[in-house]
């Protein structure tokens, strides 16, 4: 199994007709993702590569049963485009885009929880369940299904994590960006109880930073009596404490924000903690091995 | 972005909170003319820890403010040096108290904090008393008055401070601001309160409804040099480190994983550059190399993306197009993976550039470079 995306997902493309929807369309239906529909304001009626564009979200899920919706529109338009999603009855909505303000982040948030449906971003890669279906642009070689269930603060480190352990015949059940924001649509917590529920998911692999409380949830999620093995690589070691570190909650503003202390608070918590990327198909290995 | 706390109080007194009437000082040698004596003299700077690093000055006359001027227009506070000083007037209160409101995770969005006691050791002192909102509109007078009985005997201001905190939440919401922390917040003799300090952090990214974060995003820039200014006009996220291998990456994280690899192998890393692309621009290189190539501290330009949504393919044209522009002749290592990675190779014969198949040689190569340099 995997956690939230497999091939059952009916997605819907917002905003289909821009550059990214429509590489998302042959990148992503490539991959055996079922895209359903999109939507456009003013192009309805017309289609991308065979799937058929719609003027709103309501009118494209009730032809297509859509009910996960890929979110591809400018930074300003996240929030409307992803609470139209939410309330047409899409119950995993994934939006990728940077630049967001936290307030949008916020209400979409509050307009997910309110409707049972769960947000994945945002400035975060997407979701992938290798060999079965992706959200988002991430390079599908990189991945193959396997036992380990994959959570990233970071796009680029989910590829390069995952394409290690892809190289050491470690494959994953589902990869998910819960992305680099202060506010998240799902949390390392959340992922952490998803993972922990799917079956297939024999241990966890956390790839976090400095920076944000995520870390203590997953440290608190590890110490629990029957938790699953948990291996996390925390970067941003050498970061200065009070600069930004790209990531909005990637900044050592306090102790219990630095390096030092969250990989302190996890070892103790039983997390296998890499000392750096080289280090990091050992520890998946040995997270696997304290699960059999 | 942090804001100057005089800009912060305008703002506050722009929807009724009560700040001092100060002036602003722009230069040593224009100084405004005080009615009244002492007042408190405080360098504008967005550094934290001003008051412990002499910041404010408590002067009792003309000539103790034109001495204590020239003395904070010539200190640096961490990496910079005032442009402007407030002279508020110097209050005598009863209380010091600390209000903020700030973005939280596990409040899925504001959170108000408070403690009884406010000035410059709170940070090492009990941690504030929670109040988790979500989202603005879910701010609850008797939730905040629940959080506060357990901190505040005083109910008369249990309630000055719940009307406050809830401005202060719609404040952050309306105008976008991640933070906005009164330290101290002071209860003058009246029983009223009065912002002594202010601090506010702007959301970036919420520029296009915001003119004033606008006008602050030009600011930074004009603050910053013609290399830094090129590349935050791309939209890189730029810290500048204290060692000689510069990096150019893509991500927050792999930038960080990258950098702690670095130092780990016995390097020094000189910057965390990330300089996301997207997919459909690589212009954002340019000024990149303009700005490392000026720096004399680097030696080493190593260039690390592994991209999704970002090609490959387009990363090493814009390689081969960069390098063919660059005069300087520091050495730059690359490392690109990703999607269309496989057609790197043959763009890169082309110039002669060599993609190494993984972090580990291309750091080992970085720093073999930067010790021979």
């Amino acid at each position: 199994m995997s956690i939230l995306l497999d091939q059952s997902n009916r997605v819907l493309v917002m905003g289909i007709t821009g550059n990214y929807g429509k590489f998302f369309v042959t990148d992503s239906g490539g991959y055996g993702t079922t895209v359903v529909a999109g939507v456009s304001p003013g192009r309805g009626g017309t289609d991308v590569d065979g799937i058929p564009v719609f003027e709103g979200a309501r009118a494209a899920c009730q032809a297509t049963q859509a009910d996960t919706a890929m979110v591809f529109v400018p930074p300003p338009l996240v929030r409307a485009a992803a609470i139209e999603a939410i309330e047409a009855g899409c119950r995993l909505v994934v939006a990728t885009a940077d630049e967001m303000p936290v307030r949008d982040t916020i209400e979409i948030r509050a307009a997910a929880k309110a409707n049972g449906a769960r947000l994945v971003g945002p400035n975060s890669p997407g979701i992938i369940s290798p060999g079965k279906a992706k959200m988002g642009f991430m390079p599908s070689f990189c991945f193959m299904p396997g036992p380990m269930g994959v959570i990233s603060r970071s796009g680029s480190l989910s590829y390069e994590s995952s394409k290690r352990l892809t190289q050491a015949h470690i494959g994953q059940t589902t990869v998910i960006g819960i992305g680099g924001d202060p506010i998240k649509g799902t949390t390392a917590a959340e992922a952490m109880a998803l993972f922990h529920l799917d079956p297939e998911t024999r241990a966890i692999l956390y790839l976090g930073e400095i920076g944000g409380a995520e870390e203590a949830a997953v440290a608190a999620y590890a110490s629990q009596p029957h938790a699953k093995p948990v291996a996390a690589l925390i970067v941003g070691k050498t970061a200065p404490p009070g600069k930004k570190m790209g990531h909005a909650a990637a900044m050592v503003g306090s102790k219990a924000d630095s390096h030092a202390a969250k990989t302190r608070l996890l070892a103790k918590s039983g997390v296998l903690v890499c000392k750096d990327l080289t280090d990091l198909v050992a520890q998946a290995k040995n997270a696997l091995a304290a699960a059999a | 972005m942090m804001i100057l706390e005089h800009e912060a109080k305008a703002l506050l007194r722009s929807v009724g909170v009560a700040v001092p009437q100060g002036s602003l000082i722009k230069s040593p040698t224009r100084l405004p003319k005080i009615k009244s004596y002492p007042i408190a003299l405080k360098a504008q700077v967005r550094s934290g820890g001003r008051g412990k690093l002499g910041g404010v000055i408590r002067v009792n006359n003309a000539t103790a403010l034109k001495a204590g001027a020239r003395k904070l227009f010539n200190t640096t506070f961490g990496d910079e040096k005032p442009e402007v000083l407030l002279a508020d007037p110097w209050l005598p209160f009863e209380r010091e108290l600390y209000l903020s409101v700030t973005i939280d995770g596990t409040a899925e969005g504001y959170v108000v904090l408070y403690s009884p006691k406010g000035g410059v050791d709170v940070e090492s002192g009990t941690p504030p008393a929670r109040y988790p909102i979500g989202p603005a509109s879910q701010f609850r007078a008797q939730g905040f008055r629940a959080v506060l009985e357990k901190v505040e005997k005083d109910f008369q201001l249990r309630e000055k401070l719940i009307f406050l905190a809830q401005r202060l939440v719609e404040t952050a919401a309306a105008r976008d601001c991640n933070t906005i922390e009164i330290n101290p917040l002071v209860q003058l003799k009246d029983g009223s309160l009065m912002a002594l300090d202010a601090k506010i952090v702007y959301d970036d990214w919420a520029h296009y409804r915001n003119s004033d974060i606008l006008d602050q995003q030009k600011a930074e820039r004009a603050r910053a040099d013609k290399y830094l200014r090129a590349s935050l006009e791309m939209g890189h996220m730029y810290v500048k480190l204290d060692g000689d291998i510069a990096l150019i990456s893509g991500g927050a994280g792999m930038t960080m994983g990258a950098m702690d690899m670095i130092k780990a192998a016995g390097g020094k890393p000189a910057c965390f550059l990330d300089a996301s692309p997207g997919p459909t621009s690589t212009r954002g290189y340019k000024p990149a190399f303009q700005m490392l190539d000026a720096d004399p501290s680097i030696k080493v330009i190593l260039v690390s993306v592994f991209g999704g949504g970002t090609h490959m393919n387009r990363v090493a044209s814009a390689m081969k197009e960069n390098m063919a522009m660059r005069k300087s002749k520091k050495p730059v290592v690359f490392r690109l993976d990703g999607t269309y990675v496989d057609q790197v190779p043959a763009i890169f014969e082309t110039f002669g550039a060599k993609n190494h198949p993984n972090l580990e040689s291309a750091v080992k190569e970085a720093i073999k470079l930067a010790r021979s340099a």
